[in-house]
């Protein structure tokens, strides 16, 4: 949707502040009531979910103009949709995530980009990801794992890494261990290896909405020739790509898609995991925003000109977002003891990756991520466990710039461990 | 645009450039102001920057340069609403957010020392921690909690145990218009914030009345809170669910109960025999329209429209939210018993819902006052309030039934949506004091300028009702200038008022739109604008409905 | 200041209003403290708020310092004498109609001259109480008590420091007429009746609050007229008890847990001196029970009102027996043979003649301030060492501890009981009177009520307070005629 189609959603603002705020009934403390990192570091209003609609709808008044530092303030986001899940406690009438998406690409439309942006979108177009490396480098995540290759074979679930899990190194433990685990399962797993391609959502929420159009073609063609009926992704920027922008933007890929975390917590309920290795941890879980909230699946549009007489069942609230299925898994581990954070769920706090600030503004990102370290620490738990790898990489980052003694682990790396003692892992 | 010699000097005086801003699309999202703004705008005047300042003394420095460059300044805590921003060119906001700790809880002694920037839900959830409550106010718990005992009004739901936001500071902060720190009561002469009156008068007394200066006579930076016990278990156990579909248990003697009277002067015998009863935690008139708003607003229309279902609900308008929120089952045992003999003597029944399945979100909602805001914003996304002066209960029940026969009209006219004019929002407080507060509120489409006008000839009926029927100085006479109508038919307050904000702000630096000029400006407008209000009042005073 | 000879009182009070005699005034020259005063020009009696105001617009006009007094009999603090001579007493205490009496609203509007016994009886024929302070003198004004914040003794009912006065009428400084809270309007006191108003709320007018400027100013602002008290409804049933301890530190928690449930009505401590000098009739019968009893004794009562009165009584019974135990205590109706009815009885009424704090010994020097009550201790064992250094016995000093403001803050009250006859007692008193009061002050004790030579103490320590208090001042008073030399506002008038 254009800004102009969203000015009513904006003219509905009543400046309550809801949005800055987890949703009250949920506040547990002082110290972690607050919901948007934007506001809580840079401050002014004009920051917070409400105020970057203040500010859209001030442009579209004509009363202000769009330049370098009303950009900066857009881009200062991580699209993390904590605002619109408190606002809509309230209002059934404001989609503000979708306020937020499309002042971006207004930014873009009138050429306010940041140059990190700008990279990412060369990388994209030049290479198909978002991570400045090479195509033909794509697939060697897998290299050893005797995974099924699409392009020769065809496979009952197609795995999709994303452009994270493709090229950090670091992380590339946990990948293996997903698809290793997947697999032993004995399912048909098939990737594309290096023919694999960025899901194009990341562009999309830096405002270059028509780029993903060309991935999602990409990507339906990729499945529709795996011959796969379902699609699986480790990645949460990748599952709220599938599940929410792309059928928002009449894309459909035909299969059902889960989280690689879904797909495993059926695999240990029908039987076919049994984690069995104890694993004595006190651990917490972190709810990646675009897989929690965000990944809720997209309900279908409003044609109607007056959101006050939509349906409610029709509106973004979260709810349906993926929540239960890590947290299933890691209470399937015996001895790991799972205690939570105050923000949870609906009203997390974000690890600080998302909506290209990772790129653009990593001082902010890491500041976000040691308020969440801080948060995770406060339950006495030694590790902070999470499912996506964004989150992962902001969290190792900061761990280590800040000196917390957490591990950060994925939920796939416990259960791998405890299916064989992490022989999975090991690959 | 400020001069760069004043811009230089705020930055300089915050420690660094992020602190202060005067681009004017981030400076638009503080001129966005919608609510309560009883002008055709949403949109209030655009300040000529913005400063976060973080201590007592970045405030005091800020209201020195503003002061000395012939700016005025205008500060909030939370911002919600127009009287938070300016009222016109010249005005540097001062937004409080990072003045944001609770500095001190005194368990024992029942008071919180906070500063402007903690909302209700981050005090209470601490204070609950230590058996204690503190009022929230109907807007809800996003409101500061310093803002509230110092600088607006409002009615909480708990106000039958917690008070009203006027009656609960102790000891004051409080930087005045010249910059110097005035605080009030003992942490002027001691380390302690125990009490707010004294030596000698209670300067409580020019710091606020019934409404507060909204920031028209300086700025409050630490406020010592009154708070009250909160009986039962020191946590609110949560599960699944934000708001409305929250899973939560209450403490075991806590219960929830619909009292439905047979009449308006039943209902408010109920409330008098609570009150002299000494029972109960909440109480709080029950208003079929606002409960529309919460649970059905997009089915209220269709049902609304069926003759019979409305002829039922209509039954069923006086009706009574009440809580009892007991130390031990004994307490709650005899609460319970007198709750029901009061009942059978006011010829009602009471409905016990504390074994529906939401009566755990129900009573934790009423707690943290969640409630008035989704009813108010469901239906239309805006709403406007009046009448709500602070009287007896006999008082405000008359208002109110004159308020809602008075309402209809603009339903029908479509000026507000349906809510069978029955959106009185208020109770009792301060336990056996009989004090009650309804106000009439009423629930638009903002996006629906056309409908501008009705909005606020409402607003224009009820000002001239409250003085037509003597019912009291309420939500209605707190519109900007509004002085110039009630001053000369109260004791000329406008100008003790105004000699105050002379006295106490010479340079007129503090932005007085929703308070008062100093003394000399008023005279000069009276004397300007005579005719116009001796008018405006004349019209009141023969007013009928 | 103008001299008053050229001033016709007579014409707006008539000749019988206006006292002249020398006699007669220069018994408002000096008062059983140790405060003196100036001899008064005159003495008029108003009895009407009409005739209050044409004194004070006379009195701005010419100059004319006014001390307005309410009630009548022996006083202690000085705040009703003149500190400038040529002075003219305001002797409002035959305005003392109780003007209207809302039973519903619980509400009564009153004059200044209305004394606690009058209200209280006019209020139990309609099943109402006033809330009472710990045994005022029988001549004692109910609204000359609660606008200088004097603490009653039911703390429940104490919700802020204004309470129980609702709204006043008040004349300024400058002759002006004004009323505050819903009094102020709009509609006249009639119309506001008939739309069901009490005027009950105290808050406002508007964005200003002065009957919170007029407490605690000791007149220096300008004459209330009337003002409306809340009442409360009078139990159907009471029972008083006494918690007793040797040392004042095992009541605390106890008191506070009293008053965090809200379980009883009246609630204060006494230690032994002050209890007994309340009960006995005489000094050899108040020392034979010092003696006999505990050093502290708290009392509380539980009630009963109109629905269930016992089954109230027992159930806070019950509720406070359980917190008593958690904190070690046990609760009695009785202590060295004295019940918790009787004083229950004696403390909803003025005391009884003699005033209890001169009845054993002919004066009473009082200090106290505000604090809070896990501090109390502290504040009596620094007094206690005051007593042992000035070399007062510690049988005179009577010691009353009252939680105000729901418990939050407490009043602490040294009564030091004295023969005054006895000059060398009497320098004794004096010489602590004086160093009590400044190690009660550097201690952190709070005299939100500054008389005599608390003022000082108080307000050096303040110095932002007293620009703002004479800010306020210059506008309410600007002639400067209100009690001049009072609190912080010199003796310029």
């Amino acid at each position: 949707m254009t800004l102009q189609e969203l000015k009513p959603d904006m003219e509905g603002c009543a400046r309550c502040s809801h949005c800055k705020w987890v949703p009250h009934l949920q506040i547990k403390s002082w110290r972690y009531a607050k919901v948007c990192p934007s506001v809580d570091r840079y401050h002014f209003h004009s920051y917070s979910g409400g105020g970057k609609m203040n500010m859209g709808n001030s442009y579209l008044d004509g009363r202000s103009e769009l330049n370098d530092t009303v950009a900066q303030v857009i881009y200062r986001c991580q699209l993390c949709g904590a605002c619109q899940v408190s606002c809509q406690c309230y209002r059934d009438d404001i989609d503000l995530a979708d306020v937020l998406l499309a002042i971006r690409s207004t930014c873009v439309e009138q050429g306010f980009v940041l140059p990190e942006h700008l990279e990412m979108i060369e990388s994209m177009k030049r290479e198909d990801n978002t991570m400045y490396m090479l195509k033909a480098d794509r697939g060697r995540w897998s290299d050893g794992l005797d995974l099924i290759d699409i392009n020769r074979e065809k496979a009952d679930v197609l795995f999709h890494a994303g452009c994270r899990y493709s090229y950090d190194e670091d992380l590339r433990d946990i990948v293996r261990s997903a698809a290793t685990l997947m697999k032993s399962s004995g399912v048909r797993l098939g990737i594309a290896g290096k023919d694999e391609a960025c899901c194009g959502g990341r562009a999309y929420e830096i405002g270059y909405q028509g780029e993903m159009k060309n991935y999602a073609e990409d990507m339906a063609s990729r499945v529709k020739a795996s011959g796969a009926h379902t699609l699986v992704t480790p990645c949460s920027d990748c599952y709220y790509t599938f599940k929410y922008l792309y059928p928002k933007n009449g894309l459909d890929l035909g299969v059902k898609v889960l989280h690689t975390t879904e797909y495993t917590d059926q695999l240990i309920k029908q039987g076919r995991l049994r984690p069995q290795v104890e694993i004595p941890l006190k651990v917490t879980y972190h709810d990646p925003c675009h897989l929690g909230r965000r990944g809720e699946i997209y309900k279908g549009g409003w044609e109607g000109d007056n959101k006050l007489a939509r349906p409610s069942r029709l509106k973004q609230t979260g709810k349906l977002g993926i929540f239960d299925a890590p947290r299933d898994i890691l209470k399937s581990i015996p001895g790991i003891e799972l205690t939570e954070m105050e923000r949870i769920r609906e009203f997390s706090w974000c690890c600080g990756a998302g909506g290209g600030v990772l790129e653009a503004e990593p001082e902010f990102a890491i500041w976000t991520a040691k308020e969440r370290l801080e948060e995770a620490a406060a339950t006495g738990a030694s590790v902070l466990v999470t499912a996506c790898p964004w989150c992962e990489r902001v969290f190792k980052d900061a761990v280590k710039e800040s000196g917390s003694l957490l591990k950060i682990l994925d939920v796939m790396e416990l259960l791998s461990q405890s299916l064989n003692g992490g022989s999975h892992a090991a690959g | 645009m400020l001069p760069a010699k004043v811009y230089k000097e705020l930055e300089d005086a915050l420690g660094g450039a992020e602190y202060v801003t005067q681009e004017p699309a981030l400076l638009d999202s503080y001129a966005w102001q919608p609510a309560l703004n009883i002008t055709h705008e949403a949109w209030i005047p655009r300040p000529e920057a913005v400063v976060v300042p973080r201590t007592t003394e970045e405030v005091q420095a800020i209201v020195r340069i503003c002061s000395r460059n012939g700016l005025k300044v205008k500060a909030f805590s939370m911002g919600w609403a127009a009287w938070g921003g300016p009222g016109g060119p010249g005005v540097v906001q001062i937004d409080l957010r990072r003045m944001n700790r609770i500095i001190e809880i005194d368990e024992k002694n029942m008071y919180a020392v906070v500063e402007p920037y903690v909302c209700g839900s981050q005090l209470q959830s601490e204070l609950i921690k230590r058996g204690l409550n503190c009022h929230i106010i109907g807007a809800g718990p996003n409101c500061a909690q310093l803002a509230s005992v110092t600088s607006g009004w409002g009615y909480g739901w708990t106000g039958l145990m917690t008070g009203f936001s006027g009656r609960n500071p102790l000891g004051v902060e409080w930087v005045l218009p010249d910059g110097e720190v005035l605080r009030l009561g003992a942490p002027g002469s001691t380390e302690r914030w125990f009490t707010g009156d004294g030596p000698g008068p209670s300067l409580r007394g020019i710091m606020r009345g019934w409404g507060g200066a909204q920031s028209g006579l300086g700025v409050f930076t630490k406020v010592a809170i009154k708070v009250y016990p909160w009986p039962g278990e020191p946590e609110v156990k949560r599960g699944k669910g934000t708001l409305l579909d929250l899973q939560a248990q209450v403490p075991p003697t806590h219960k929830v109960f619909f009292l439905f009277s047979p009449s308006y002067e039943k209902f408010a015998d109920v409330a008098y025999k609570i009150g002299n009863a000494e029972i109960g935690y909440v109480h709080c008139k029950g208003a079929v329209g606002a409960t529309f708003g919460i649970f059905a607003p997009r089915a209220s229309e269709k049902i609304l429209s069926n003759p019979a279902l409305r002829a039922m609900i209509k039954a069923a308008q006086h009706c009574t939210l009440f809580m009892l929120a007991c130390h031990t089952e004994r307490e709650l045992a005899f609460q319970e018993k007198v709750l029901r003999q009061i009942m059978d003597e006011t010829d009602g029944f009471l409905m016990d819902a504390s074994h529906l399945p939401f009566h755990g979100m129900f009573a934790w909602g009423t707690h943290r006052s969640i409630f008035p805001a989704v009813a108010a914003f469901r239906p239309g996304g805006d709403f406007l309030t009046s009448m709500g002066s602070n009287e007896t209960y006999d008082c405000q029940v008359y208002a109110a039934k004159l308020s809602e026969s008075m309402k209809r009209e603009y339903i029908d006219d479509g000026t507000f949506i349906e809510d069978m004019a029955d959106c009185t929002w208020g109770g009792i407080y301060e336990g056996t004091s009989n004090w009650g507060h309804l106000e009439q509120i009423g629930i638009f489409n903002r996006r629906e300028s056309h409908k501008a006008e009705g909005r606020y000839a409402f607003l224009d009926d009820t000002m001239k009702l409250t003085i037509a029927k003597s019912l009291g100085f309420g939500l209605s006479s707190l519109g900007a200038g509004y002085w110039k109508l009630y001053g000369p038919i109260m004791f000329n307050y406008h100008h003790w008022q105004s000699k105050i904000k002379q006295a106490f702000d010479p340079q007129n630096t503090a932005d007085a739109t929703f308070y008062i000029p100093p003394y000399d400006e008023v005279l000069k407008t009276e004397a300007e604008e005579k005719g116009k209000w001796d008018k405006m009042r004349s019209d009141a005073m023969t007013f009928r409905i | 200041m103008s001299t008053t000879k050229s001033i016709a009182w007579e014409k707006i009070v008539g000749a019988s209003g206006v006292v002249t005699d020398k006699k007669i005034l220069s018994g408002f020259s000096s008062d059983a403290g140790f405060t003196k005063g100036e001899q008064p020009r005159s003495l008029v009696r108003p009895r009407k708020p009409e005739e209050v105001q044409e004194i004070v617009r006379l009195a701005y006009q010419k100059g004319v310092a006014l001390v307005p007094r309410s009630s009548t009999g022996p006083r202690f603090r000085g705040d009703s004498m003149p500190d400038v001579p040529e002075s003219v007493i305001v002797d409002l205490s035959g305005m003392d109609e109780i003007l209207r009496m809302d039973v519903r609203n619980k509400v009564a509007m009153i004059q200044p001259g209305v004394t606690f016994g009058v209200l209280q009886e006019a209020c139990a024929k309609v099943g109402l109480r006033v809330p009472v302070p710990l045994l005022p003198r029988s001549t004692k004004s109910v609204m000359g008590s609660y606008l200088e914040r004097e603490p009653h003794t039911i703390p429940k009912y104490h919700w802020d420091m204004s309470d129980p006065i609702c709204c006043l009428e008040m004349v300024f400084g400058t002759g002006d007429l004004f009323r505050t809270g819903s009094a102020a309007g709009p509609g006249t006191l009639e119309q506001q009746w008939a739309a069901g108003q009490a005027q009950k709320t105290p808050m406002g007018p508007s964005q200003t609050d002065f009957m919170k400027i007029m407490q605690g100013s000791q007149g220096t602002m300008g004459i209330a007229t009337w003002a409306t008290i809340k009442l409360e409804v009078l139990p159907k049933a009471q029972k008083g008890f006494f918690v007793t301890a040797a040392h004042l530190e095992d009541l605390v928690d106890f008191t506070y847990s009293l008053q965090r449930a809200k379980l009883p009505d009246e609630c204060l401590i006494l230690n032994h001196v002050a209890f007994a000098s309340i009960i006995a009739a005489n000094v050899q019968e108040r020392d034979k029970l010092v003696k006999a009893l505990p050093e502290w004794i708290l009392f509380y009562a539980v009630a009963g009102y109109d629905h269930f009165p016992l089954e109230r009584i027992e159930y806070c019974t019950q509720d406070i027996a359980e917190i008593a135990k958690a904190c070690h205590l046990q609760s009695v109706e009785q202590t060295a043979g004295i019940s918790a009815r009787k004083l229950l009885g004696l403390l909803s009424k003025p005391s009884e003649e003699p005033y209890w704090k001169i009845r054993h010994q002919g004066g009473c020097q009082d200090i106290f301030f505000l604090n809070t009550l896990d501090r109390a201790p502290s504040f009596v064992a620094a007094f206690k060492a005051e007593c042992k250094q000035q070399t007062f016995p510690a049988g005179d000093c009577g010691v009353y501890i009252q939680p105000i403001q729901q418990g939050r803050n407490v009043h602490i009250e040294f009564d030091l009981m004295y023969n005054p006859q006895d000059a060398l007692v009497v320098q004794r008193v004096k010489n602590l009177y004086q160093s009590a009061s400044s190690s009660m002050s550097t201690l952190g004790g709070f005299f939100s009520r500054p008389y005599g030579l608390w003022s000082d103490l108080a307000y050096r320590k303040c110095p932002d307070t007293v620009q703002a208090l004479n800010k306020v001042k210059n506008i309410l008073d600007p002639g400067r005629i209100m009690n001049p030399g009072k609190l912080c506002f010199g003796k310029g008038a």
